[in-house]
């Protein structure tokens, strides 16, 4: 007999069966070498990458979606070849400051694999991390020099916030230092980018809400992605800095006060992987349902 | 008007490197007059017994020192 569902007494040809069926896809029978095939063919449950998983194990993350979300942004980023030029990525989910510290790419409670270090006043929830601009600042522990190249070298935010103020959302150094990386998403309506040089190049820019991607990808030039449209900045590097990125601000003169879920700093990014990267970001924070 | 907690200078000096949680660390600032502040934020999360006292600072207004030239 050939039951779609088998709960009887071991037909022959069942698509499911709980019986000791001879032909059963998927068996629950006496043991799984005994079976046709085993319990991990169930279609439509993907495996979990063990990059993400790593994650997910160091985080705590026990939500099944965001679980989910973490898996499919990992895949992604492999698949559209970024993942190997990241150093530091915090898709800041799980709501807490415990959950939101971790570095995606290494997720091991040191200053040596940027984990990150809250400063100040922040408020943490499933929308992401959210610093006071008074006080709050997050340190990355990750220093440029020695770590990225002087023409090669990227950075990004995702905000879900839409204020106007002079406070980067993620940087190094400020006042205009030859080695620093910042970017002020607006202030006036203009945000301003600076990677590895003194001089900041700007952008007009009205909303300081979604993806925003700082890239030196030669000596002469920023790519400027915000919200998806790329900017070609005229724009010549100088030096890397000893100082770490901080993120919500740069300690002790600016604090800014954008709700932060994602950020990521790397290595120099294509025109593409900057694409890339604006789509793979959107569905995540969509498949988190907090895309701006 | 955003509030924040007036600290005197043992106060600052107590609560410097310092969590208030099981990730976050204390960040004592200046204000425009050189008062030592921490954040209301700082204040409502601790979660450390021995900083206890810190939900009975006073709190003042927050007035920023202006940001330091140049920017950009």
């Amino acid at each position: 007999m050939a039951n779609s569902n088998g709960w009887g007494d071991g037909a022959g040809n069942n698509a499911i069966g709980w019986g000791q069926a001879a032909n059963n896809a998927i068996s629950w029978g006496k043991s799984q070498i005994d079976s046709w095939a085993g319990l991990t063919d169930i279609t439509g449950i993907p495996s979990t990458d063990s990059d993400a998983q790593a994650f997910i194990t160091a985080a705590g993350i026990t939500d099944a979606t965001q679980q989910s979300a973490i898996n499919t942004l990992v895949i992604d980023l492999k698949g559209y070849s970024i993942w190997t030029k990241i150093k530091a990525l915090y898709p800041f989910v799980g709501g807490t400051s415990s959950t939101h510290k971790w570095n995606l790419k290494d997720p091991r409670d040191l200053d040596a694999a940027y984990r990150l270090v809250f400063n100040g006043g922040w408020t943490h929830s499933s929308g992401g991390a959210l610093p006071n601009g008074t006080n709050g600042y997050a340190d990355t522990k990750l220093v440029a020099s020695g770590t990225l190249s002087l023409n090669s070298t990227s950075f990004s935010v995702y905000s879900r916030t839409n204020t106007d103020l002079l406070a980067p959302s993620i940087g190094n150094v400020t006042g205009g230092a030859s080695s620093e990386a910042s970017l002020f998403l607006r202030y006036s309506n203009t945000s301003y980018v600076r990677v590895n040089g003194g001089t900041a190049s700007t952008q007009a820019n009205s909303d300081s809400r979604g993806l925003f991607i700082a890239n030196r990808a030669s000596s002469s030039q920023i790519l400027y992605q915000i919200r998806g449209t790329q900017y070609t900045l005229s724009n010549t590097s100088n030096s890397l800095s000893t100082n770490s990125f901080q993120l919500g601000g740069v300690n002790p003169n600016f604090f800014d006060n954008k709700q932060l879920a994602f950020a990521f700093i790397g290595d120099g990014l294509t025109s593409q992987n900057m694409t890339d990267l604006n789509t793979a970001v959107v569905a995540f924070e969509t498949a988190l349902s907090r895309n701006v | 008007m955003i509030q924040v907690g007036l600290l005197t200078l043992s106060q600052k000096e107590e609560l410097t490197g310092q969590l208030y949680d099981c990730d976050s660390y204390f960040n004592p600032i200046q204000d425009i007059n050189d008062n030592w502040i921490i954040s209301v934020e700082e204040i409502e999360q601790n979660e450390n017994q021995l900083l206890a006292w810190v939900k009975d600072l006073p709190l003042i207004p927050f007035e920023p020192k202006p940001s330091p030239e140049p920017i950009f």
